[in-house]
């Protein structure tokens, strides 16, 4: 089980990463940590005739907070964002969930930028980032240009970064005070890919009711944004009753693609259920920090 | 001494019982095993195998044009390039109620499932025989494919032989007794549907081999990770056509191999025919897809089983099939593991009348052989969840049904309801009653309803099990037409320094074998661990052994062993009788010293009586010079290990998913010569149980692709999902074997199956859900509970938080 043969690029500024995917975009691949990429060239499942290999590019790795904006540079690793005080603060959503990635091995090598952008239907920063409202800044030798997250990640494994595009940097709005995240997923063992994953952001008003709503949810396809969910649940005391809609709303919109692993009618019912235990935590969690 | 000896009571050295660490352990965990993968052989080339894509095909033309003119590629070889003397593998185990067939190196007209070998390339690097392999051109005709093996049944279904008129490749009938009069007058019948899922034994290291030809001495040397090297050696010879003694198979560390690596396989015939038309020593090394495709998977069957009681609820028949699924081929072990299921369905219960049909069916599938259990638990699931089905129908409690059906000690040995087996030894209520009060049955018993009301969903769930080891005596394997032998020798040398070097046929695969054979020679001759080596992997100084490893057979060589230290005692205590001029009788052999009975310091040591052996200048009348002796053991009958396991789980009913609380296991496997050792067999089991059971298998779509050919999809069990053990054991020694050992390698895995189903439908009792079929997925329980209406009153609420 041997990769084909290819060529290997190891650029060591961004500038010189962007020239060699001017050059080369439509047949080469980007390689940062290499987590999903090495086995699927093992595999020989993907072919590319070159590799332009980042990992040279160390001022991509980064995490910053600045006028109520989070900076994360794209090649921050995933163990580096589980264990920063500055993402707890500020996103604890992305905290949350990056401990449901695969194992601690996995997470020391793996990078964010790549994991958003190779956007597996079961991966975590898609769905947390999309219900975040994060956005990305790309560029290529054609320019710069900012693409929320919410455009940039397609079905099935896919994205509208260009081929000559490179991933800089991740920027999320900082999560206020009066706000809650949670994240909850299900996979078979602990570690596994997600059968269903869903992540809140609550913004709660001074009556006890939620004046913003971010719920997006995973099940197979694609990290999708559940708007009817969020309508539910705008403007409203989170009750058990209401609670009860919006995880019905959810598990009617979501798009769910079934596998050996879970049927679609088994991943609607997780998300509608994760959605109810997300919201219970979020909910909780406000609770709890009230009476503090 | 180093290894912790023990002096015993009356002051002699004991090794035997003592919970000695593995010497194995730390050469390999610090990174110093020598395993296939690191063989390297100057000027060695390397192959890779071009497999079919396809299920079921007729080959129409294979174009390797491109891939020979790939530079530094040696040969291709299809199978028109073959020689045509090369021989296909046969099947070992051939009862005449199964059609003929074999292992063959490549496929020649037709591919009968995805994985089958199709062509080779040998190359001077790995990576070059890989590009190469892409160059190859096969063109295919699609057949329509069988991947159902009851569809495979049917008459009109696609064959895959087609020299048979159907896919039945065997149908082995079980009668005894008179089953249809004890379902006549039964006051109850339970049955069950059940589907025992195909997965795989998936050891850490895959296969592989280096096969080195000597044109000089016109010998080949073979490295092999096989379980079973000199039945290997026989195999080569005839397929090769070559005498057995110019063949020497080597076998290095071995990453596990768990029945996976007992088969025959077409690789080992391939990597001949390069290295003696090459000239130059040829390896190939599996890689993971290639395993999940072309090494044996195992346990798949389809059964319908039926019990009938009496109004007391005891047993007074058992009838049924099972149905089994051997994918494309015959395995090397035959129909040997269904042959096993039904000859263990009876489990430690009581009764006579008994009624079995075994059919053995192909399909598109990759070959299913030999894994842990060997037929075992495909039997122990389906009967103790019909213990458990028992106990339901007549409002029983399930420990209290097993109870009044266990076979009683004083009923050994005793001959079983299948007719062809009998139990030695055992006191089955016992382990039953230890494993309860281990747990605590009757108060998790009181909670159950209590932790219900909180939404909690506790289930108990019990598995017996029984576990043929030590297979076994040659004069049976042959009555059951098993075209090898069981025994097992040993060879003892002892070097004229005094040191002792024991000689074992067995293959080391992580089952302690070393440790537990020098345990047994420094218990003999009363010596240090660290004076007694232990030498394996290598058919030309090590015994024959028609078996190999497996069949829980450490028993047999240890019985061996210790044979051949009595032998060895005798005759040193003649020499030194000779030379301290007493007689033999007057002479004591203790913590290997040798006095005279009543003077202790005239004595001579073990090192002393070597050198006079080896010098020889004064040896008794005919004793021939040097210390060496080759015993061979074979087992009069079979040790029969059994045991209890009681699990205890909680199930999130939203979800579907299951939490361990408690994995309680009771284990009798006679005396234990190291408990530690005992410990991991029984722990490593028991979780390739619960990984069977909940996690793996091997899926195949409706055109016979497999799903399942990577880790991300077919998972194994990590440390997450297995539980905490707690074990003990009873003690019931074995009256065929020397010590009164029963082998355990296996006993592990017999019952976790049943125990998780019966756990879980006890758990779920509310909802009346019965899971007879594995694996037991959260998606199938979900579905289970949905349907049973479990989320139609509002309960689907209570569980949010």
């Amino acid at each position: 089980m041997k990769p084909a043969q290819f060529a290997l690029d190891t650029p060591q500024s961004a500038s010189e990463a962007l020239a060699l995917l001017s050059d080369h975009g439509d047949s080469a691949k980007v390689i940062a940590g290499g987590q999903s990429l090495v086995p699927m060239l093992n595999f020989r499942l993907v072919t590319p005739e070159r590799l332009i290999d980042i990992n040279g590019l160390e001022d991509l790795a980064y995490i910053r907070e600045n006028d109520g904006v989070l900076a994360i540079g794209a090649m921050t690793r995933q163990q580096e964002i589980e264990a920063s005080p500055v993402i707890a603060a500020a996103a604890p959503l992305l905290a949350e969930a990056t401990r449901e990635i695969a194992h601690p091995s996995i997470r020391n090598r793996g990078t964010v930028g790549g994991s958003l952008l190779h956007n597996d239907p079961s991966a975590e920063y898609p769905v947390t980032l999309l219900c975040l409202g994060a956005e990305v800044e790309v560029a290529s030798v054609r320019g710069n240009r900012t693409i929320p997250v919410s455009d940039l990640i397609l079905p099935w494994f896919s994205t509208t970064l260009e081929p000559d595009e490179l991933l800089l940097e991740i920027r999320v709005p900082v999560a206020g005070e009066s706000t809650s995240q949670a994240f909850e997923e299900l996979a078979r063992r602990k570690g596994d890919f997600a059968l269903a994953a869903v992540a809140v952001a609550l913004t709660f008003g001074a009556s006890g009711a939620i004046e913003k709503a971010a719920i997006a949810g995973t099940a197979g396809r694609c990290a999708q944004r559940l708007t009817e969910a969020e309508r539910a649940l705008t403007g409203e005391v989170p009750t058990d009753s209401v609670v009860g809609a919006v995880a019905a709303a959810a598990e009617t919109e979501i798009q769910p693609v079934g596998d050996i692993h879970a049927d679609e009618d088994y991943r609607r019912h997780l998300v509608a259920l994760m959605t109810r235990r997300a919201l219970a935590k979020a909910i909780g969690d406000r609770a709890g920090s009230k009476e503090d | 001494m180093s290894e912790q000896a023990e002096m015993s009571e009356q002051g002699k050295v004991t090794w035997i019982g003592k919970p000695v660490p593995r010497r194995e352990d730390r050469p390999l965990t610090a990174g110093a095993g020598r395993y296939m993968a690191d063989i390297e052989m100057p000027g060695m080339l390397y192959m890779v195998v071009l497999r079919s894509p396809q299920a079921h095909a007729k080959i129409v033309s294979i174009d390797t044009d491109a891939a020979r003119a790939m530079p530094g590629v040696h040969a291709v070889y299809t199978a028109a390039d073959l020689p045509e003397e090369l021989k296909p593998f046969p099947v070992i185990w051939r009862p005449p109620v199964l059609k003929d067939d074999s292992i063959a190196a490549l496929a020649s007209d037709r591919v009968r499932n995805v994985g089958e070998e199709v062509a080779v390339v040998v190359a001077d690097t790995q990576q070059i025989a890989e590009d190469a392999r892409e160059l190859i051109r096969v063109k295919y005709e699609r057949l329509p494919a069988n991947v159902d093996p009851i569809k495979a049944l049917e008459p009109d279904s696609p064959r895959i032989r087609d020299e048979w008129d159907d896919n039945v490749a065997a149908l082995f009938p079980f009668r005894n007794g008179d089953v249809d009069a004890a379902f006549a007058e039964a006051a109850h019948v339970v049955d069950g549907h059940f589907k025992i899922n195909r997965h795989a034994a998936m050891p850490m290291e895959t296969r592989g081999v280096v096969a080195s030809w000597d044109a000089l001495t016109e010998t080949l040397t073979f490295w092999s990770m096989s379980q079973a090297a000199s039945l290997l050696r026989t195999e080569l010879a005839k397929s090769l056509d070559l005498p057995d003694n110019a063949i020497r198979v080597m076998t290095p560390n071995v990453g596990g191999a768990f029945g996976a690596k007992w088969d025959r396989y077409a690789e080992d015939l391939l990597a001949c025919v390069a290295t003696r038309r090459l000239g130059r020593p040829v390896k190939w090394m599996e890689d993971r897809r290639e395993h999940f495709q072309s090494t044996v998977h195992a346990r798949e069957q389809i059964q319908d089983w039926e019990m009938a009681l009496d109004e007391d609820g005891r047993i007074l028949g058992v009838r049924g099939r099972a149905v089994a699924d051997l994918g494309s081929c015959v395995p090397s072990s035959g129909i040997g593991t269904q042959w096993v299921t039904g000859n263990t369905i009876p489990n430690q219960y009581k009764f006579e009348n008994y009624s079995a049909d075994i059919i053995a069916v192909l399909t598109n599938k990759a070959r299913a052989g030999s894994y842990r259990g060997f037929g075992g638990p495909e039997s122990n699931f389906p009967m103790e969840r019909l213990m458990d089905k028992a106990a339901k129908e007549l409002g029983v409690d399930p420990a209290e049904l097993r109870f009044r059906n266990q076979i009683q000690p004083e009923d050994m040995p005793y001959p079983t309801a299948t007719g062809m087996a009998v139990y030695d030894t055992g006191d089955y209520p016992g382990a039953l009653r230890r494993a309860l009060e281990m747990v605590g049955y009757e108060k998790l018993r009181e909670e159950q309803p209590k932790l219900r009301e909180q939404g909690i969903y506790r289930g108990l769930g019990i598995g017996c099990y029984v576990h043929c080891t030590g297979f076994g005596p040659s004069a049976m394997l042959g009555m059951i037409n098993y075209d090898t032998s069981g025994y097992e020798g040993a060879r003892i040398r002892i070097d004229p320094g005094g040191k002792v070097t024991v000689y074992t046929g067995m293959i080391p695969l992580g089952q302690g074998t070393e440790t537990s054979l020098a345990q047994i020679a420094a218990d003999s001759f009363g010596i240090d661990m660290d004076d007694v080596r232990v030498v394996w992997g290598d058919t030309s100084q090590t015994p024959y052994t028609g078996f190999g490893s497996g069949g829980s057979r450490s028993n047999l060589a240890m019985t061996a062993v210790m044979n051949a230290a009595e032998q060895l005692k005798a005759k040193m205590i003649r020499i030194a009788a000779h030379t301290l001029e007493a007689s033999p009788d007057d002479v004591e052999f203790a913590d290997g010293h040798l006095s005279v009975r009543g003077v202790p310091d005239s004595g001579l040591t073990m090192p002393e009586v070597a050198r006079i052996a080896y010098l020889a200048h004064s040896l008794p009348e005919g004793e021939e010079p040097m210390l060496q002796t080759q015993q061979v053991f074979d087992p009069p009958g079979f040790g029969w290990a059994y045991g209890c396991h009681v699990g205890v789980v909680d199930v999130d009913i939203q979800t579907g998913m299951m939490d361990w609380k408690r994995y309680v296991i009771v284990d009798d496997c006679g005396p234990m010569v190291n408990p530690l050792i005992v410990r991991g067999q029984i722990e490593g089991g028991v979780a390739q149980g619960i990984g069977g059971a909940l996690l793996e298998e091997m899926v195949y779509d409706e055109a016979g692709q497999p799903m399942t050919s990577s880790f991300m999809d077919y998972l194994m069990p990590t440390f997450h999902d297995v539980p905490d053990y707690e074990i003990d054991h009873l003690v019931s020694p074995s009256p065929h074997i020397r010590g009164g050992f029963k082998g355990m390698g296996e006993s592990g895995v017999m019952a976790p199956a049943a125990v998780v189903a019966n756990a879980i439908v006890d758990a779920l009792a509310p909802f009346g859900i019965e899971v007879d079929e594995l694996p037991i997925t959260p998606n199938v329980l979900w579905r289970k509970l949905r349907d049973a209406g479990a989320f139609e009153d509002g309960r689907s609420a209570a569980s949010v938080g």
